[in-house]
């Protein structure tokens, strides 16, 4: 490389410099810089997520309350006549798609629970010769009477529909959970 | 590197690792009292979120802790 071709390319790294020292007024942030995060901004961002985060589990906790029990719909499920003693009737409450189930006790009263089990929700039945309601996936068993487990994987008890009697007709006013 | 300065490295590494642990148990919170909601168990969800809210004030007061260290630090240095 001759002499003059040495200087022509250094000028043009000074006036690359130049215009590089203009710009860099207007963003005076480098890449590597703009990419690197110290721990402080990482613990401050860490507090900022853990607030968000404890906001998010207080509205989560707050929406039933909001959504009150009032709320709930009265629905009406069956004829009392229609269910015998040790009989059973599956229905829907409080929406379509939250499976329950009435069961005549051997006392003659009613109760109803969420037929969801509450150890990985498979559907239960009641099972009358053991006055029980019965989860087939994993052999859980609720008594009849409290919707409490007693034998099996489960652990909490099932959720209990209350029901009120006008007559002869029951209905599902709202949901207790233990 | 100063032995204070070795010592605060130290310990806001340590504290650093803390309150990650923290936000990820509270992530681990967030997401139970999600599926308490769905299944209809307000009382689990109610429990997850006091929790958390625990979790959070002892990250909250980590985060101070090293901000009073580095206080601290700075008017030492001064």
């Amino acid at each position: 490389m001759s002499e003059k071709e040495g200087s022509k390319q250094n000028d043009c790294l000074e006036c690359r410099k130049k215009k590089d020292a203009r710009w860099r007024e207007d963003f005076p942030v480098s890449w590597e810089s703009d990419n690197y995060v110290t721990r402080r901004e990482m613990v401050k961002f860490l507090a900022l997520g853990s607030l968000t985060i404890a906001g998010a589990n207080a509205v989560v906790a707050g929406l039933p309350h909001i959504v009150k029990a009032s709320q709930m719909p009265r629905t009406r499920i069956a004829l009392a006549s229609s269910i015998p003693v040790g009989g059973s009737k599956l229905f829907a409450y409080p929406s379509e798609d939250d499976p329950c189930i009435l069961v005549r006790q051997t006392n003659g009263d009613l109760v109803a629970y969420s037929q969801v089990c509450t150890h990985l929700s498979c559907a239960v039945v009641h099972n009358e010769q053991e006055n029980a309601l019965f989860c087939p996936c994993h052999h859980g068993y609720f008594s009849v009477a409290e919707g409490r487990p007693f034998a099996g994987p489960p652990t909490r008890p099932l959720p209990r529909i209350r029901l009120e009697q006008q007559g002869n007709e029951i209905f599902a006013v709202g949901v207790e959970v233990a | 590197m100063s032995t204070r300065q070795s010592q605060g490295t130290t310990l806001f590494t340590a504290l650093l690792v803390l309150v990650g642990i923290g936000v990820v148990v509270q992530l681990w919170l967030l997401a139970a009292s999600v599926d308490a909601l769905m299944r209809h168990q307000g009382g689990t969800a109610v429990r997850a979120a006091v929790a958390s809210a625990v979790v959070f004030v002892i990250n909250g007061l980590l985060v101070l802790y090293v901000i009073n260290f580095d206080r601290k630090v700075e008017q030492g240095r001064n």
